[in-house]
């Protein structure tokens, strides 16, 4: 069988495209979660949005609400902690995050619901319904349209805090915005992927580019690049091999990490490595 | 910097009144803080590690609310400074992250950001000053390196560079000298010299006392109060310094140094870092180099008799 | 006879009152080496990272301990590889070999439906767990509690001070290898009780409340392991009556505890700081 074969499918194509969009949409806000050290923030926000997806569904509410409430609950119940007790910030953030999923979990128990926790963790990427999949496209036209406008200021931000600040540029607000779109993009990618996909596809991407330039525009191609192109290869492997697809795009990304970090031309091992070598040989030549 | 003519610029002020700031943790790290400065001075801030440097820096800047007192520029608060782009600041070396990927050009950009459109598009204004920032610190030729491919003085440089392209008038620079070479420490002087001309008001936080004297004009020195503050001759005494440091003796070569046989070779060194602080008999500064102190070296030659 | 009595009734509550007890015990105890040593992200790495071990050794008939340890092993060797030989940044690093692993052992999962069930993964089965896996729990309890309590000296000073401890000779290299083993075996272990997801709650929460409560290392380690027991017996115990989400009971107690020393603990807690900044501002204003 041809390996593009499943793409005469309606269903298959129709989850190239969700799951592309969905993986731009991380991908470019994984160059700054990466470069401003938010990794355990992206994986705790994930979790943390399961008791706001509960307590939505009983009360009624758009899922999405509820998630995006709870996502931030996580993060702001993380700052304030951190700011007034003596515990560092990435145990807070495990001990909240923790907290926050297991009261979901509860809450779960408790209910008679619809909801299908699997579809919440796992993601149903196979099975996207339209209004999803709208909504998928909606919010990822916005977030990516936004952190593209203000990609400068963000950039300034993750780099230099206090500069911004001397220049009277609202760091507050932007830092608060730029965790409110990552939350925003985890909750609409949430309900096409799953949590565990999310995870990834906020951090790798994000790295591997990380690997292969110096340049934040370029960082941020390269990073929407391997991630919409890991992500059609894990959706046609999955297929192939019958195998959960979040799972495959996952280890198609990593294994696009595992390739930068061998043999990316600057920082990759080989290079440095190579590098080492030459160094050692013509000790003089040291630049 | 920039390259339309400037209105004459106002002379400058900075007061720091009776200044205290408590940690959310509940240490105190500075206490009743007062000191004022005007336009056309490089002022060093001297003190330990731990003593507040730091601490004073960001209350400037208004990263931290003081407990109590205030910090006025040019009699408004400083909210209304940063809105018109009168502070720069250097960071501490440690404070940045070597590795992200920004060139030297983007980051001296990102000091014309506050004078540029929502979208930050440069126009050409700001690409001349950048390239001018960019000259004046002998840094052009590195304007595409990643700034992690820097040395330590050109790293420092490139900072300052930003700081001329955002024009500020009060600079606030933070252990400057601390992995910088020689050569690079007199250029970044000198420039500190040019615009202490132009009028602006540097305050440089440093724990290398050796070479306040050589270029501040003014000294603050703090151990998590201000123990003294005025003219660096007035301040930087035998006393004073031991009262904020306590002394620690290091080795120094003499042959072009002020010290006369007049002193009797007594003399006495303060320091906690490279270069040395001397001082001679009856406790007046001695400097590294005699180059433009003739009179003071004949004066004190009168006086040894 | 009261309702709350019944779970008492049945063998398997009793049981798995008695396992968690043991479980929460000693993740506790070993929660206070974790949040010194601010492995908070390791610990939550981890328990995710022996997934494919687990469902390997499901499918090649070794005990389930065994595979677990030897990917946690692997997981760790890669995080540090990649940490060492590259400039992605420790956090970004962990999470991406995490979520690889997570995702191998998901994809191992549902290429062979007839093995582990992936509910038993993520939210465990301590309610149906079979007598051969209780016998692999006591097995790696009783030996992390003999490791601990012959070296828990060398370990604390390990975590407060590396460099102090390479001084003074200790084989610090051993140690940190050491700490890892039984960070993955606990990990294993509370795998079975609360699930992949909540078992850092296990490993950080005890320690972290723990450490809010009092300044002496010893009084640490035995209040962060009594936490533990305490927590997941009446969590166990409580999941009776919430359709058995045993994690989610024992994790959100766990959180309570931790909110309640948070706000109230004497010396650390959010009241009694409060209380002493206005002690201290009064001073200030007095003077
Ligand atoms: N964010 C903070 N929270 C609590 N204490 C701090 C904080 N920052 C600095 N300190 C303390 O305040 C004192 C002064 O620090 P700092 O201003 O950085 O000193 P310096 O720059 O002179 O070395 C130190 O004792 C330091 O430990
Ligand atoms: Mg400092």
């Amino acid at each position: 069988m041809n390996f593009f074969e499943p793409l005469q499918f309606e269903f298959m194509r129709h989850a190239l495209l969700t799951g592309s969009v969905v993986a731009a949409l991380c991908a470019v806000l994984s160059c700054f979660v990466v470069l401003k050290g938010w990794s355990l923030m992206g994986d705790a926000i994930s979790h943390a949005v399961l008791p706001g997806i509960v307590l939505a569904y009983l009360a009624g509410w758009p899922l999405a609400v509820g998630a995006f409430l709870s996502g931030l609950l996580c993060s702001a119940a993380t700052g304030y902690i951190k700011q007034n007790s003596r515990i560092k910030e990435d145990t807070v953030l495990g001990v909240v995050f923790t907290g926050l999923f297991a009261f979901g979990l509860v809450l779960h128990s408790r209910t008679e619901s619809e909801l299908h926790l699997d579809h919440i963790l796992f993601g149903h990427l196979l099975g996207i319904t339209d209004s999803v999949a709208r909504q998928v496209y909606g919010v990822g036209t916005f977030v990516v349209g936004l952190v593209l406008v203000l990609r400068r200021d963000l950039l300034l931000v993750c780099f230099d805090p206090s500069h911004a600040r001397v220049l009277a540029l609202p760091v507050k607000f932007l830092t608060y915005l730029l965790l409110a779109l990552l939350v925003l993009a985890i909750v609409v990618s949430l309900q096409a992927v799953g949590i565990i996909l999310v995870i990834a596809m906020l951090i790798t991407p994000g790295c591997t580019a990380y690997l292969w330039t110096d340049r934040f525009d370029q960082m941020m191609v390269i990073s929407v690049a391997t991630a919409v192109a890991s992500t059609a290869l894990g959706i046609l492997a999955s297929f192939h091999l019958d195998g959960d697809s979040a799972s495959c795009i996952v280890l198609a990304q990593s294994l696009a990490f595992a390739a930068s970090f061998l043999f990316a031309p600057k920082h990759g091992w080989l290079a440095s490595k190579r590098r080492a070598a030459r160094n050692s040989a013509f000790p003089s030549a040291v630049s | 910097m920039s390259d339309s003519p400037d209105p004459p610029a106002p002379l400058l002020h900075l007061e720091v009144q009776q200044v205290s700031v408590v940690y959310s943790n509940g240490h105190h790290a500075l206490r009743d803080a007062t000191f004022a400065l005007s336009g056309g001075t490089i002022c060093a801030l001297v003190g330990v590690n731990g003593s507040g440097k730091s601490t004073l820096f960001k209350s400037i800047m208004g990263f931290l609310r003081p407990s109590a007192g205030q910090v006025r520029i040019n009699g408004q608060p400083v909210a209304a400074a940063l809105k018109q782009h009168l502070v720069a600041y250097v960071p501490q070396a440690e404070e940045v992250d070597w590795q992200f990927p920004v060139s030297v050009w983007d980051v001296v950009m990102m000091g014309r950001y506050g004078a540029m459109n929502f979208l930050r598009i440069p126009r050409a204004a700001d690409k001349a000053a950048v390239e001018d920032s960019l000259r004046r610190v002998s840094m052009w030729d590195f304007r595409d390196r990643q700034i992690g491919e820097l040395s330590g003085g050109q790293k420092k440089r490139v900072f300052l560079a930003r700081a001329l392209a955002q024009g500020g008038r009060i600079i606030l620079l933070d252990e400057p000298f601390t992995g910088v070479d020689v050569k690079t420490e007199e250029a970044i002087i000198d420039l500190l010299r040019e615009l202490r001309t132009a009028g602006c008001i540097m305050l440089v936080s440093t724990h290398n006392l050796g070479s306040v004297p050589e270029f501040c004009d003014q000294v603050v020195l703090l151990n998590r109060t201000v123990l003294a503050s005025g003219p660096t001759a007035d301040v930087f005494t035998e006393q004073n310094l031991t009262t904020a440091f306590g002394g620690v003796l290091r080795q120094f070569h003499f042959e072009h140094s002020t010290i006369q046989e007049h002193d009797g070779r007594t003399v006495r060194l303060l320091t906690d870092d490279e270069r040395p602080l001397v001082f001679g008999k009856d406790g007046h500064l001695e400097y590294k180099d005699r180059e433009g102190r003739e009179d003071l070296v004949r004066q004190r030659e009168e006086q040894g008799g | 006879m009261p309702d709350f009595l019944t779970p008492f009734h049945y063998d398997y509550m009793l049981r798995a009152i008695w396992v968690s007890a043991l479980v929460g015990g000693v993740c506790g105890f070993l929660s206070s080496f974790i949040t010194l040593k601010g492995w908070s992200l390791m610990g939550d790495a981890l328990s995710h990272a022996v997934v494919p071990g687990v469902a390997l050794a499901h499918l090649l008939k070794l005990p389930f301990a065994l595979g677990a340890f030897v990917a946690g092993l692997l997981a760790s060797g890669a995080m540090a590889l990649i940490k060492a030989k590259s400039r992605i940044r420790e956090d970004a690093s962990i999470g991406i070999v995490f979520t690889s692993f997570f995702a191998l052992g998901l994809l191992l999962i549902s290429l062979n439906p007839a093995g582990v069930d992936r509910k038993t993964i993520i939210f465990g089965n301590l309610l149906g767990i079979p007598d051969k896996e209780v016998w692999q729990l006591v097995i790696i309890s009783a030996v992390t509690l003999l490791v601990v309590g012959l070296k828990w000296r060398d370990l604390m000073l390990f975590c407060f001070d590396p460099n102090q401890a390479r001084t003074i000779g200790l084989r610090t290299g051993l140690l940190h290898l050491t700490l890892l083993t039984l960070l993955s075996a606990t990990a294993v272990a509370a795998l079975q009780t609360v699930g992949a997801i909540l078992v850092v709650a296990m490993l950080i929460t005890p320690g972290a409340t723990a450490y809010l409560l009092t300044d002496r290392f010893g009084v640490m380690l035995w209040l962060s392991a009594g936490l533990g027991i305490v927590t997941s017996v009446t969590g166990a115990y409580a999941s009776y009556f919430f359709n058995g989400a045993t994690g989610g009971c024992i994790v959100t107690l766990q959180t309570l505890i931790f909110l309640g020393a948070f706000l109230f603990a004497p010396k650390h807690g959010l009241l009694s700081a409060r209380r002493r900044a206005r002690a201290n501002a009064e001073a200030t204003a007095a003077s």
